[in-house]
């Protein structure tokens, strides 16, 4: 794997990180129910693209997580009373180079889709993302969706006028996507977090997508099992 | 020195250790547990002794399709109720065809509803469907109130069940084994006991009509059966009224019989596809699961290839599930319509199709009352 340079270079600052105690330890792992307030649902429906220039820069949102950790690191510090441990972000098995630099990477792997297409009806919402699985959710009775399976779990559900996506992952590793959309309509972000019990800090990255018609094809396709995708040419 | 830092590096991986969920060796939902052992491969036993005693009428109502009412237990659940509901209309007949094959019955109708003036009445409900395996409780209950039968049947598919030839089932061995058991209960029981029960079921459907005019001809035994007490006589012009708006009854459901046969024909090819490839999702997320269960883990925890390792695992799992939801609106896009051209031809086959059962029904009530003078039920 080809690692972009800011990446490498972090990987240097991090490096020179010493290895402290280990006091990062086991991050509860039961999934942390959505806070339900008064629900403003908003229509996410329609296409998507990805708006690269309103989108968060990786490089700035890591150097962030660095200064955030220097910060812990220091504070730390200073409560052990111990001078020389003030430059150390690096605690126990947390911290080091290539977790946080993995967190980073994560962030950016889950979040590459360019193109999203969004159905939503009153009872649920399905996020097609390019290259990856749908986030869906369904809305009963304005109670937070909750999804097990040997691999996962999935809770889901509005807060107030957004919408949240709540994945817990084996090995200490949890993703949230929140979903906002502007007031007029032709914007979303989409600020996913990754979490990771190995840093001490939550990596966040924020995509913004801005509203498209995708071109009038003149056909309109329909999937069936035993003829597989059928198009036809009829008026939409 | 040593032990303790032994004693150190133990505390700290135990302090810093994972917690990584074990798959489950199996994906069987968690009613599993109390189903019954699959049937296994049954053939069906054909009756040879016909004359022996009446051939009984049989009506099998709509399966109950098992949907929950809570909406938001689908998805956890597997279950896709537009194919719940289909499934309801085509299972019922693949069992018609079954007992019509065990040459041991009368006719065998397909009811919209449960009707308690059928002879010998068979309910069912889907407690699971898939691809791999189905299970149904199924309950056979004589118009005189003598329960046959009251069972769940788990039949499981093998990879030689697909591609399915025409006609074919991948569980015909559940029908079969039904069919067998509903013979074996017949069987059962004396032949003068068989006899009786139609005529039971004639004055129970003319009851039906006028509560008024055949009062008394039936009553309930000790053993809480109906029995009839007394028989009108042969040339009663009221029973022959009563036989002719029966026989109409009858038209009404030969022809939405029809229907459900037209439907099961037009669906059939493509719900086995559904099943088929229901079938292969299902084995594959098992092998997957039990794959990843052995795996070594590619990297430290907390690093980016671990990560990335356990991310993907879980979003094929999630991408193989979407897939099934895509199929499954794949059936939809091809059964619907011929659900929607049945309702424009004739009736309507989803919901309103009992009503319409009911308000014939009230129909031919008012038609023997005003031919009668008599009040109606």
């Amino acid at each position: 794997m080809v690692f972009p340079r800011f990446i490498l270079l972090s990987v240097i600052t991090l490096a020179l990180a010493l290895l402290g105690a280990c006091g990062g330890g086991e991050q509860v792992r039961k999934a942390q129910p959505i806070p339900v307030g008064k629900v403003d649902m908003v229509d996410f429906s329609g296409s998507w693209e990805m708006d690269y220039s309103k989108s968060d820069n990786i490089q700035a949102r890591l150097n962030s997580m660095v200064r955030e950790l220097q910060r812990q690191a220091e504070r730390r510090a200073q409560r052990g009373g111990n001078e020389r441990g003030a430059g150390t972000i690096a605690v126990g098995n947390s911290n080091t180079g290539a977790t946080v630099i993995g967190l980073a990477q994560m962030a950016d792997m889950i979040t590459q889709s360019p193109l999203l297409e969004i159905e939503q009806s009153d009872n649920d919402i399905r996020v097609k993302r390019e290259e990856n699985f749908a986030l869906t959710c369904e809305f009963f009775d304005d109670k937070q969706m909750v999804l097990e399976n040997p691999l996962g779990t999935e809770t889901c559900g509005w807060v107030g006028h957004q919408l949240l996506f709540r994945i817990l992952l084996p090995e200490g590793l949890s993703i949230q996507h929140v979903l906002t959309r502007s007031p007029t309509g032709e914007q979303m972000s989409i600020a996913t977090t990754v979490v990771s019990d190995r840093v001490t800090t939550p990596f966040t990255l924020n995509r913004v997508y801005r509203r498209f018609e995708p071109g009038s094809s003149g056909y309109t396709c329909e999937v069936t099992l035993s003829k597989g995708r059928v198009c036809t040419t009829e008026a939409q | 020195m040593r032990i303790l830092l032994g004693l150190y590096l133990a505390l700290a991986l135990c302090a810093c250790g994972g917690s990584q969920r074990q798959a489950p060796a199996t994906d069987a939902p968690d009613a599993a547990v109390a189903w019954p052992t699959p049937v296994g491969a049954v053939g069906l036993q054909r009756d040879q002794r016909r004359s022996d005693g009446p051939l009984l009428d049989v009506g099998i109502a709509i399966f109950d399709p098992g949907i929950p009412d809570d909406a938001s237990t689908h998805s956890k659940l597997g279950i896709f109720p537009e194919i719940r509901r289909v499934e309801a209309q085509y299972m019922p007949v693949r069992l018609r065809e079954t007992l019509v094959e065990s040459n041991a019955w009368g006719p065998v109708r397909v009811l919209p509803e449960p009707n308690d003036t059928t002879v010998l009445l068979i309910t069912g409900r889907i407690e699971y469907s898939d691809g791999l395996r189905l299970v149904l409780a199924l309950k056979a209950v004589d118009v005189t109130g003598r329960v046959w039968l009251d069972r769940v049947y788990q039949d499981q598919s093998r990879e030689a069940d697909y591609p399915v030839p025409l006609g074919g089932d991948p569980y015909q061995h559940l029908y079969n084994q039904f069919a067998n058991d509903l013979l074996a209960a017949r069987n059962a029981l004396a032949p003068q006991v068989l006899r009786r029960i139609p005529a039971v079921a004639k004055l129970r459907y003319a009851e039906s009509l006028s509560p008024e005019a055949f009062a008394g001809f039936l009553a309930t035994d000790e053993q809480g059966l109906l029995t009839a007490v007394r028989l009108p006589a042969d040339e009663d012009p009221m029973m022959a009224r009563v036989q002719r708006i029966q026989n109409q009854e009858y038209l009404f459901i030969d022809t939405v019989d029809e229907q459900y046969l037209q439907l099961s024909q037009e669906m059939g090819p493509t719900y086995d596809l559904w099943r088929q490839y229901g079938r292969e999702q299902a084995i594959y997320k098992e092998d997957y699961q039990r794959r990843l269960a052995a795996r070594d883990s590619q990297g430290r925890r907390g690093t980016f290839p671990a990560m990335q390792q356990t991310y993907n695992a879980f979003k094929w799992t999630k991408i193989q599930q979407q897939d099934l939801h895509e199929l499954a609106v794949g059936f939809d896009n091809e059964v619907a319509p011929t659900v929607l051209e049945a309702s424009g031809k004739v009736f309507r086959l989803n919901g309103t199709l009992d009503n319409q059962y009911a308000q014939w029904r009230d129909i031919l009530k008012q038609i023997f009352a005003l031919e009668t003078g008599l009040p109606g039920s």
